[in-house]
Order: structure tokens, then sequence, then C-alpha cells
């Protein structure tokens, strides 16, 4: 199994009274992306501090790039490239500097530290504002700098916690191409993301994080077939008919749920539109609109998150 | 894209950290030299006043013989930017755990004592900056001239940074426990500013009440101060050993609990 790139085995990280992991095992193979999906508090960060030895486990152990995040922390930091909700820059020195710094620390001469500032920085299109201190920087910017931090020394296993937050719709986009780029490169990825389009685009597997255990793990259309029913949506011209073809719709055997001036169902099969459009022929009504609807990711994470609770 | 992937750099050693690492502070310190400028303030506000408040105990008995009270007052000055200085490495070390960027260099393979020497380092140089200045204030406006003469002074000058740099160790120990700039300033200064008037430091120690005398004569600082006025002085001085041992002994101690400290998770 050496192919796998990230291997955690029975996680268990408590503060307190409070358990943050218990349990947690994930495992990422070699040039893939792996999306932590969850709420504030689900032990994303945490996780994330264990896998980068910023924070040792109470139980259960962690490799790294083939090396234990406790035991051999220094081999397994000298591999991965943190971009998180808290690893930052420093606001006192102008991007290009703070790349040099992160080179130089990382082993580099000055002449190589400053080559691949320069690449990094053209990269992330930070070019222009490379020798101004890092504080003048807008938000996206500064993210775009945090992201290139992590990048300095080629990381082999790069982890974004929540890279995205805050980011206007450009610069996601941006970040996401850069992700898909490093994954082609064979790059491996750790990413956290509250947003499911993104786990969704960019990640190849997803594991689902609530109260600090894993509650569903797989690739985004394993984890839809999981929870995810197909949902029949009728919307009606007119309000008050919603009760007469929610009546229709139960004698047909159908399970409707009204809200306003529409009418949502699980259905098993796209035959059963033609179900729908004769129950309510049969009562006299037509419907304005009706829309087959395949499960979303938010499906899976509000269920399976609401089920945890 | 091979801007992405190319030769992977694995580390470096310990002095190169600390080199680097103490490049970075200077950095940010000659980037923005108000620092150095507000920091010089309080201490001459210090020597404004003193020197013409107290100017009459020059004249009174038991004040040293043919030396005049500016004289006297300076290398007291001295040592005490000095430990302002110190609580200031401790502060600056809690700002960057918070800026972030310390849990950038924690996801380094970098040793993390490093950083605190680094960090000791710079401020050490911050510091000689801080009392450089303070000098020059001193001789071309307040017309500090001691016996000592520049030999003396540079010397009292070194035992005062000795003295700042093993407090500074303290303070960067207890930076990495309590983690809170706020806090750390109000218990520093509160420390502080009772030990530094209960002691030699602004007048002799003959001219304090009794119980005050006591104090006087076992706080350190007055081991500190009346060796580096000594110096200064070009008097007999004794306590230049201990004020250094003193100073070593604190970076010790100080070191051992800042690495511990600076293990725990941000």
């Amino acid at each position: 199994m050496n192919d796998l790139m990230i291997e955690a085995r029975d996680v268990g990280k408590a503060f307190g009274a409070h358990k943050a992991l218990e349990g947690v095992s994930v495992s990422v193979p070699k040039g893939t992306v792996l999306g932590l999906l969850g709420h504030n508090g689900a032990g994303k960060t945490t996780l994330v501090n264990v896998l980068t030895t910023m924070l040792p486990p109470d139980a259960g152990t962690a490799r790294v790039a083939g090396f234990d995040v406790v035991r051999q922390a220094h081999q397994v930091r000298s591999r991965i490239g943190l971009t998180g909700q808290f690893a930052s820059v420093d606001e006192g020195l102008s991007g290009l500097d703070n790349l040099v710094l992160i080179a130089r620390l990382l082993g580099a001469s000055t002449k190589e530290a400053k080559s691949r500032a320069g690449e990094l920085l053209e990269l992330f299109d930070l070019t222009e504002a490379a020798k101004r201190p890092s504080r003048t920087y807008s938000g996206g910017m500064r993210r775009r700098l945090d992201l290139a931090a992590g990048l300095v020394g080629h990381p082999e296993v790069v982890f974004l916690d929540e890279p995205t937050t805050g980011l206007d719709p450009a610069s996601r986009l941006g970040l996401w191409e850069i992700v898909e780029r490093l994954v082609d490169d064979g790059t491996t990825v750790l990413l956290t993301t509250q947003y499911l389009d993104e786990a969704d685009r960019l990640a190849d597997r997803i594991t689902v994080l609530a109260q600090g255990k894993v509650v569903a793990a797989g690739t985004s259309a394993e984890l839809k077939a999981q929870v995810g029913r197909r949902t029949v949506t009728v919307t009606l011209a007119d309000v008050s008919d919603v009760p007469k073809a929610q009546d229709a719709l139960e004698r047909a055997g159908m399970q409707p749920v009204p809200a306003l001036n529409t009418l949502t169902a699980p259905v098993t099969s796209s035959r059963e539109l033609a179900v729908v459009v004769r129950a309510l022929d049969e009562v006299g009504l037509e419907a304005t609109e009706l829309a087959l609807a395949e499960p979303t990711l938010d499906d899976v994470y509000l269920t399976l998150a609401a089920h945890a609770a | 894209m091979t801007a992405l992937t190319a030769t992977r750099w694995r580390g470096t050693d310990f002095g190169t950290q600390v080199l680097v690492l103490t490049h970075r502070s200077l950095r940010t310190l000659v980037s923005d030299p108000r620092m150095i400028v507000f920091s010089v303030l309080q201490p001459l506000i210090m020597l404004t006043l003193f020197s013409q408040i107290f100017a009459g105990i020059a004249n009174t008995p038991g004040f040293p013989a043919g030396v005049s009270y500016i004289d006297y007052l300076m290398p007291a000055i001295l040592v005490n930017t000095a430990m302002q200085s110190a609580l200031q490495a401790g502060v600056g070390l809690v700002t960057d755990m918070k800026n972030g960027v310390l849990a950038r260099f924690r996801s380094l393979p970098i040793r993390l004592g490093s950083v605190l020497v680094a960090r000791s380092l710079s401020d050490l140089v911050r510091t000689a900056a801080q009392l450089v200045l303070m000098l020059l204030f001193a001789v071309t406006i307040f017309g500090f001239s001691p016996a000592g003469g520049v030999a003396g002074v540079t010397v009292a000058l070194g035992l005062s940074l000795a003295v700042g740099w093993g407090l500074g160790w303290i303070f960067l120990a207890v930076a990495t426990w309590v983690r809170n700039a706020e806090l750390m300033q109000t218990v520093g200064f509160l420390a502080m500013f009772p030990l530094m008037f209960a002691s030699s430091a602004y007048v002799p120690v003959s001219g304090l009440p009794g119980w005050l005398q006591a104090v006087a004569n076992v706080n350190p600082l007055t081991h500190a101060v009346d060796a580096a006025r000594g110096l200064a002085l070009a008097q007999p001085v004794s306590g230049v050993a201990g004020a250094l041992v003193t100073s070593a002994g604190l970076a010790v101690v100080g070191w051992i609990f800042a690495v511990r400290g600076f293990r725990k998770p941000l």
C-alpha cells in the first residue's frame, strides 16, 4: 500500500472533555484529492492539524507521505505544504520576501529562493504586488500568497484548509484550476471545505465529518446514491390548487410535500412523471412546471449531518 | 506545469535557520523604524523628567561626591531601557503567534528553537540600537559625560544589553505560556515598575526609607544598576560578574521553559 500518501487510522483527539476527533480513518492514494466536508466544529481543522504534525493525536496513528506524523514529524514537514485558515504569512514582509523566507528555511540558496518566489508570484498573479508589504494585500491576494507559501517546497502532499472561504467567485475558480493542475502533476491534496460544489468539483473521494466522527465516505456519486433520492417538483399556477393536487398525488401512492405553489415528492424512476401528470389530469389540474431533480451533495450533507446530531 | 514540481528542498541546518529568521525580524524592524523611535520615547521622557526633578539630589549627603545627577542617572536609564526592551521581546513573540506566521513556521521542517533564538538575537540588536540612540541624546542634550569615558560607557552598555538579553529569555518563556500581549504588558509593567524604584536606580539606597533599603539591597536590579554605574563613572565595581552570571542563569531557565511552552499547539 505504498501509494497511500495519507493514511489515518482510528485517530482520536480530545480537548478536555470535548472529543474533537473520534476513531477517524481516512486514506488518500497518491495524486488524488480527498474532500473533507463538515460544518464548523466538525473536526476538519483538528484532523488537518494532526496530519500536518501540528497536534499530536491522543489515539490512533497517521502516516503522511509514508512517515509517521508523531515519530517522523520532521520528514513529514519536509514533504507537505499547508494553506490553512490559520497558517499564514508575515504581514510585515512583502509577498516576495515571504516566499523567499520560506524557501530559505527549506534549504534553498538565496538565488534559488528568489527564482522560486518569482515563479510562484507569477503563477498566482501577484508579480505586480510582489514588493508591497503583504498587510496591504486584499483578502483574495493574501489567500493566493498563502497558497503560494504552501507550495514553495514542491510538496508531495498539500493540505488546503478551507482555501476559498471568503474569496470572490473568480478567485475561487482560479484557485480550483491551480489545484487541478497540482493534481495533474501527481500532487496529493486534502481539502477541507464547507462548500459542496467545491468538493463535488475537486474531490475524487469525499469524507463527511460531523462532531468528530466520519459519518460517510465515498465518491460524490456514491454519497448521493446513499442518501439521495430523486425528486419530482410540481409547480402550480394557483396556490389554492395545492391541497387538491396534494390529494390527487397521495391517491396515486406518492408522498408529496407542499411548499408555496409547489409540491415535491420522492420518485424512484422517471416513469413516475407520467403518474404525476395523469393524477393531476384526473382532477382537472395542469402543472406549469414539472422538474425531476437528482440528489445534490447538499442533500447528502444535510441528511448525514442531521443524523449525526 | 514544471513550476510546481521540481527539485525538492528537505530542510536546512540550525545555524541557517537562525540566520534567516533573525534577518526576517530585523527586516520588519527596518521596514517600520517607528518601533525604535517610539520605544526610546518613554526612556527619553523619564530621562528628561528625572534629570530635572531629582537634580537637587546631587547636593545631598550620601550622594557620591563630584558626580552630576545626569551621570548618576544615565546608567540606570540604560539598564531600565534594556529591561523594557526585554518585555518587548516577549510581546513580539506573542504578536508572531497571533498573526499566523508561527503556524506557518511550525509546518516547516525547522527546529522551533531557532525561532526563539532568532527572536532573542534580533531583539538584542534592537535594544542595542535603542541604547545607542539614548546615549546620543544624553550626551548631546543632557550633557552626559561620566568619568569612565567612552570605554567605561561602552562596557556599561554591554552589561545593560546582557541583563536585558537574559531577562528577555524569561519574557520569551512567559510569552509561550501566556500568549496574550496585553496581559504581558500589564504584568511586566507591574513587576518592573516597583523594582526600578525600590533600587539604587534614581537615588542612592542610603536615601531611601529603612524598609525600602531592605528591599533595594536584595533587589537584583540594584546590583545591575550599581555595576553599570560603577563602570560608567570609573568607580570601583563589584557585581559585574554577578550580573552576568545572573543574566546567563535567567537565559538558561528562560530557554528551558520557552522551548517547552513553544511546543504546545497554537
